[in-house]
């Protein structure tokens, strides 16, 4: 596992348009493993190439239901209508209420550049559509209705919490025969 | 992209920190909405609905739960028990969330802290809820009386008996399920502003529903707004809010002109602004309390209100101060109490408080009367009330204070409308009771001090 820088707006790199990628290298490869190895780190549900410098049109989403690897996606249909709050790993504590297509079906190629199509709603949705933004050189803030507001990292302060695990036992044994 | 705030972890959150910690609802869900006051507005009401319908279900909601589990709730970890409570509030009390979301996302919080062992055991309790939810048998009125109280409307056994024994039974299901009412704010016309008639136009310019109060000509119930701080008649000091309750507290004081009035417990100052009001500018009210940000908030709204003839200053009321002895025309004494009264606006006293917590409480209710009774002035008036109902924190303290202090109780007739007269307020005492009077549950005893001891 390998973590890489996560530019920060400001940066040039995420206002450029990225290339796409015509072959799987194991360069490549190691980039979209340290990809997801970054977000994870960062606790995000989305990263794309270049907020780790990289003007590739990759992207790596996990909203909690395993790791979705996008190359060279694009969007083929947008549908409805979700506002709601949005924030970004390039720009650490802040989000602004974003007004995003509440479904969406994409394009792209996997990790063996095999095509495939995916759709998604709600959260997944919000999540294609703010990565390949970042494709296209476009952060979320352009979007942003009203301010951005701070918000603290809730996630990075909790600690690890296993001060229950001694009365494990008990409902374990009810799990079998409730569950 | 960050990850999205999780609503009902938040919840979650909020529910461990009042029913594990001892923390007080009000105050935890009030900071949490501030802290999350970015999120829309939908969203902070699911944040509050689910908290506060959880915390007033509580008894009930582990009743269905022990329905489905072998495991007593109150031998599960605290993150589980409270996380199936407030999965199952949402089963059974919000039909606009989908069952399903319910029981996926209880299961994927818990599979997030760490409790990947105990995702089936969530899972089967959860999901057999929602298949059986109607089914359940609780306990019948007849054969199990309290126990059918205590599910249904979720009070502590031991508070239902003792309410059963003074008020009755009928009474006491009348103040159980007023507790669980959606009732509009009550708030006080600060006369000294405004007419009444001016407030009601203010109030109804911002589309704010007023209706009279029945019990006092200047109190007012409003509901359909949204911040109380938006409140344009709020803004200018026109009106304070204050239970039709506490109104009668200055009611019953009934200072003259130029009294010198010292409200011991006096926060958030409701009462005093009250007497302060009631004086037009005349004489002075001491608005003490025992800790610098209580007296703090006391000045805040003293500063809004714009009143001259009252201070807040920090003074425990169990410590004596020689300066005040016999001073005072009127004391008022709106003692700390365990708030059964109030039970509607914050469901967690229910479970925090118990018999013996009460013994404490009641201890301390007698450490002050025994203090602040010195600063009223022979012929003088003492106030005392409560925001709780039951003879053990009013009756009973009020029949210790005679046998023990040179005072009598005095008739509160003349200061209450008809509808709040009866043989006790004649005596000199006045219980408002929840579902039966249209307030609080609350105590007031008008005391005068003797002339010659």
């Amino acid at each position: 596992m390998a973590l890489r820088k996560i530019r920060i707006m400001g940066d040039e790199i995420l206002t450029k348009t990225c290339r796409p990628v015509t072959d799987m290298t194991p360069r490549t490869r190691t980039l979209v493993q340290d990809m997801l190895d970054t977000m994870y780190d960062a606790n995000g549900v989305g990263l794309a190439a270049p907020q780790v410098g990289i003007l590739k049109r990759i992207v790596v989403i996990d909203i909690g239901e395993g790791p979705l690897v996008m190359i060279n996606p694009e969007i083929l249909e947008k549908e409805g209508e979700q506002r709601g709050q949005e924030g970004c790993l390039s720009l650490p504590g802040q989000a602004g209420m974003v007004t995003r297509p509440n479904y969406v079906k994409a394009k792209a190629l996997d990790l063996d550049l095999k095509p495939f199509e995916i759709e998604g709603e709600g959260l997944l949705a919000r999540a294609i559509c703010h990565e390949l933004d970042h494709l296209d050189g476009i952060m979320y803030v352009r979007f942003v209705e009203g301010e951005l507001f701070d918000v603290t990292d809730e996630e990075a302060q909790e600690e690890p919490e296993d001060e229950w695990e001694e009365t494990e036992e008990q409902e374990e044994s009810a799990e079998g025969k409730d569950a | 992209m960050t990850k999205p705030v999780n609503l009902r972890e938040i919840v979650l959150g909020i529910l461990l920190e009042i029913t594990e910690e001892e923390a007080y609802s009000h105050i935890v869900i009030g900071n949490t909405l501030e802290k999350y006051q970015y999120l829309d507005k939908r969203e902070r009401a699911f944040i509050s609905r689910v908290a506060e319908g959880t915390l007033e279900h509580m008894i009930q909601l582990d009743y269905i739960i022990e329905q489905f589990s072998n495991v007593p709730v109150y031998n599960m970890k605290p993150f589980i028990r409270n996380l199936l409570r407030m999965s199952v509030y949402q089963l059974k009390y919000m039909d606009s969330v989908p069952d399903s979301a319910t029981v996926n996302e209880a299961v994927r919080l818990a599979q997030k802290k760490g409790f990947y062992n105990l995702k089936g055991f969530v899972n089967g309790v959860l999901r057999n809820t929602a298949r059986r939810l109607s089914q359940i048998r609780y306990p019948d009125p007849v054969r199990e009386p309290l126990h059918y109280l205590s599910v249904k409307y979720s009070f502590p056994i031991w508070m239902l008996s003792k309410w059963v024994a003074q008020f009755g039974y009928e009474a006491t299901e009348r103040i159980c399920k007023d507790s669980h009412m959606e009732k509009g704010t009550t708030v006080r016309c600060n006369l000294e502003k405004a007419s009444v008639e001016e407030i009601i136009l203010e109030l109804e310019k911002q589309d704010i529903q007023v209706r009279r109060h029945p019990y006092l000509e200047y109190a007012l119930v409003i509901s359909h707004y949204n911040y109380m701080n938006a409140v344009s008649a709020f803004k200018k000091g026109w009106i304070q809010v204050q239970d039709t309750s506490s109104m009668l507290v200055a009611e019953a004081a009934a200072p003259n002109w130029g009294d010198y009035c010292i409200d011991v417990c006096a926060a958030p100052g409701g009462k005093s602004l009250h007497l302060s009001d009631k004086l037009m500018g005349s004489g002075y009210v001491e608005a003490r309390d025992i800790s610098e940000r209580k007296v703090r908030l006391m000045q805040e709204n003293i500063e809004r209100s714009g009143a001259i003839n009252i201070r807040a200053m920090v003074r425990d009321a169990t410590v004596y101060d020689p300066d005040s002895y016999q001073r005072a025309d009127i004391v008022l004494a709106d003692v700390p109490c365990s708030g059964l009264g109030v039970i509607g606006r914050k469901p967690d006293i229910k479970y925090k408080m118990s018999e013996k917590r009460q013994q404490d409480i009641i201890s301390l209710q007698r450490r002050i009367l025994d203090t602040v009774q010195s600063y009223v002035r022979p012929g003088g008036v003492l106030i005392y009330s409560t925001c709780t109902i039951g003879a053990d924190e009013n009756q009973y303290n009020i029949k210790w204070f005679l046998e023990n202090y040179p005072f009598k109780l005095e008739n509160l007739d003349p200061y209450l409308c008809p509808q709040l007269q009866s043989r006790t307020t004649k005596g000199g005492y006045l219980q408002l009771l929840p579902g039966i009077h249209e307030s609080d549950g609350f105590f007031i005893a008008r005391l005068r001090r003797y002339v010659d001891e």
